[in-house]
């Protein structure tokens, strides 16, 4: 007792210090993280820039950085990497105090990355250096485009095709210069398409579980996703999915699968993207992004070709919508900060930059201009059919249903999407049941993003 | 009163020599408790920050919700193909690994090794091995022997059972290590003078060992079952809850709550309702099944 009072006596400012700098360190954590971003009065002013970019994307993107770096001594852009869409932009929801300076935001966040008052609107600096915007593509403004204002840059940019494998084409007896337009015409060039060999068959068509692919075939057969014109006259209160041109898609996928002409190879792209390498399926639908990948994969064994995005069986003037992500400034950051991020944002619209972004990636050359560019050129002698996808950017009416929703839950909704996909893929249930049963789930995630976030 | 005052200042001595331990938990283990069953109570705006008071309406719409109740089935499932599996394949192999020969080492490392894989590495391999249509090596495999191919993930029915194949898998290196060690420190002479009374190797297996060996066999069970619960890596990277949430297990579908759909609120009161279940069968582990326990 003695030996141990006499300890803690002597130990009771020890304890009382270690403390004290245990309940510094943790307060600290909080304010650490931010001091890089600090401009200092000498030096040149750094540029935190998030991005989600992987693969062959993300290897042009460090490319590019290092191009701007090397040729900008007042500015530095210092990039990365916070892994997929979703978890960059969870990081960001968690302490937007310890965001980027610039950050690449998937097409889906806009509505919430406004509501949540993140961005310093990209119009404000528009307006103020009158920047000329008529290079860019319309079609792509509009998707971004909140009332008259943009909040955001584009930056990449996609939208869904159909890819085809012209010999297996040939090798059936079909054209291969005439890609289906139609859901009747998939479905029949698919029955034509599906052979057994031995005991492997080849399937003429298969999609994946993804919802993009449903939103986007919604915006084609000119349905709207949310009502309100899709959210953006007023807020959205309630999802449409459940309409006659959603029953429709899912009713074609299914009966695509059980006449054996598709077969479902789950959710994840990158599966149907290799089986279509590997020729097992002779069509697919997908982002016009994936081109590169797809090539390579099928240099030296086949041909591929390019097609917009089949309709419904109802003609319908329209189109799909843009997918991909946007470049948002941000406005909790010093205006130093700020203006930098403006002068890259400036940098990446460039007609040069966007022609090695496309080439690099296969995303949409959303600057006109870029066409004009000896790398593009190359690049369009090389895969002839990518003018399909540019095409169908411009053949696209610009209007509500294919401007795209704007609904601050889409996360939720894509996901609930697919899995009503997956019902009535696997038998779970009708077309018209599993839509009305995601429509009202969806409907309930507006309702409560709507109260909680004060949208009105 | 003398004796009272000498046992709150024990108390404060304690106390003190306890603080620095108090305060880690408390920074990271209580304080989170206590906010995430205060977080249950409320809907919170995509931040996170608390805006609707619920009350207890979150614990009643998720018991009345068929998906949550899907979930749970499939959180016990799960742990039904998993803990069992890997057990006895543990201990099939600890036995196997347990005898005195050249070069067991070598075998007893192999057995061991997936203790050194994270789940994210084995998840992308199994995601290869699983893959649909011809391009998996099971499905080629499969094709060799002239079997039908499987679509692993994305069919409801073969969804929880391949993502516990790959979990019993997973699960293999440590419980081999544990029971291993186990049976390393049974008393040889016991078997000695079983087998001088004629007793055969099942009789002693099932009569010597397994007794002997309990203390670690419940340990594994604890450990395990609740591992099983918290699984989470797996899920992630190879069907996401899905096809139409048959591998929906309740840890996915908190971190799916809360991280992607931004619902904190509901997602707290389904970690509250994870943790009494674990909290039950822990008891009840300790209750139940610890009587059966022989400890030498």
């Amino acid at each position: 007792m003695l030996f141990s009072k006499r300890i803690s006596k002597r130990m009771f400012p020890k304890f009382l210090v270690a403390l004290l700098v245990l309940g510094l360190l943790v307060a600290g954590c909080g304010t650490a993280a931010n001091d890089t971003s600090k401009p200092s009065a000498a030096g040149p002013v750094t540029v935190t820039f998030w991005h989600s970019m992987g693969g062959q994307p993300a290897k042009t993107l460090t490319a590019m950085v290092e191009k701007f770096n090397g040729s900008h001594s007042d500015i530095q852009i210092k990039l990365v990497y916070q892994g997929s869409y979703d978890d960059a932009f969870n990081k960001l929801k968690a302490s937007p105090d310890q965001g980027p300076d610039l950050f690449q935001v998937y097409d889906i966040g806009t509505r919430y990355m406004i509501d949540a008052g993140l961005a310093a609107p990209m119009q404000d600096f528009i307006d103020r250096d009158k920047f000329d915007m008529s290079p860019i593509e319309p079609h792509v403004i509009n998707y971004y485009k909140v009332g008259d204002k943009l909040y955001s840059m584009p930056f990449n940019s996609s939208m869904p095709v159909l890819y085809y494998n012209k010999d297996l084409f040939k090798a059936a007896g079909l054209d291969p210069a005439k890609a289906p337009s139609t859901f009747a015409e998939v479905e029949a060039d698919a029955k034509a398409l599906t052979k057994k060999v031995g005991d492997k068959t080849v399937y003429g068509f298969s999609q994946a579980i993804y919802g993009w692919f449903f939103e986007q075939y919604m915006a084609r057969d000119g349905a709207l996703y949310a009502n309100n014109g899709n959210g953006r006259d007023a807020a959205a209160t309630e999802a449409l999915v459940n309409s006659p041109a959603g029953v429709e898609i899912l009713t074609w996928w299914k009966k695509l699968i059980d006449e054996g002409y598709a077969t479902n190879l789950g959710r994840k792209t990158a599966d149907t993207q290799n089986a279509f390498g590997a020729q097992q399926i002779a069509m697919t639908i997908d982002s016009s992004g994936i081109l590169p990948n797809l090539t390579t994969a099928a240099a030296g064994k086949f041909e591929i070709g390019i097609a917009p995005l089949p309709r419904g069986n109802n003609e319908v003037n329209s189109g799909p919508i843009i997918g991909g992500g946007s470049l948002w400034i941000l406005k909790n950051k010093p205006k130093a900060q700020q203006e930098a991020a403006w002068k890259v944002v400036k940098w990446f619209l460039e007609p040069a930059q966007v022609a090695t972004w496309t080439v690099g990636t296969g995303y949409l050359p959303i600057n006109k201009a870029a066409v004009d560019q000896e790398a593009y050129k190359d690049f369009i002698k090389k895969y002839p059919s990518y003018q399909a996808a540019i095409d169908q950017l411009h053949n696209t009416p610009e209007n509500r249903i294919t401007q795209g929703a704007r609904i601050g839950v889409f996360t939720q909704a894509r996901a609930t999407i697919e899995n009503a996909i997956e019902q009535v893929v696997l038998n779970k249930a009708t077309a018209k049941a599993a839509l009305d049963d995601a429509a009202k789930k969806i409907t309930d995630s507006i309702k409560e993003y709507n109260q909680t976030m004060g949208v009105k | 009163m003398v004796h009272r005052g000498k046992s709150l200042k024990q108390l404060s001595y304690a106390l003190l020599y306890l603080s620095p331990s108090l305060l880690i938990f408390i920074v990271f283990i209580f304080f989170p408790m206590a906010k995430t069953f205060y977080l249950s109570l409320y809907l919170t705006n995509p931040h996170g920050d608390p805006v609707v008071w619920k009350g207890i309406q979150s614990y009643v719409v998720l018991l009345s919700s068929e998906m949550f109740r899907k979930s749970l089935w499939s959180s016990l499932l799960f742990v039904f193909f998993t803990v069992p599996g890997t057990i006895l394949v543990a201990l099939a192999l600890a036995l196997l690994a347990n005898v005195r020969l050249r070069g067991i080492a070598i075998f007893r490392m192999l057995y061991s090794s997936t203790i050194g894989v994270s789940v994210a590495s084995a998840a992308t391999i199994w995601m290869f091995l699983y893959a649909p249509g011809n391009n998996g090596m099971f499905n080629y495999l499969l094709g060799l022997i002239g079997l039908p191919k499987v679509g692993w993930l994305v069919t409801t029915q073969t969804a929880l059972p391949a993502l516990s194949l790959m979990s019993i898998w997973m699960g293999l290196g440590f419980n081999f290590i544990i029971l291993l060690g186990g049976l390393q420190s049974l008393p040889e002479d016991i078997f000695e003078s079983a087998r001088i009374d004629g007793a055969g190797w099942w009789r002693q297996l099932r009569h010597i060992t397994v007794p002997l060996l309990s203390p670690t066999l419940f340990f594994v069970l604890v450990v395990d079952t609740i591992n099983a619960f918290q699984a989470f890596g797996q899920f992630n990277i190879l069907t996401q809850g899905g096809p139409d949430n048959a591998s929906n297990v309740i840890v996915y579908s908190i971190y799916r709550e809360a991280f992607f759909n931004s619902r904190f609120g509901p997602a707290s009161a389904q970690a509250v309702i994870l943790f009494l279940i674990i909290l039950t069968l822990t008891l009840i582990q300790f209750g139940v099944v610890e009587r059966k326990v022989h400890y030498q």
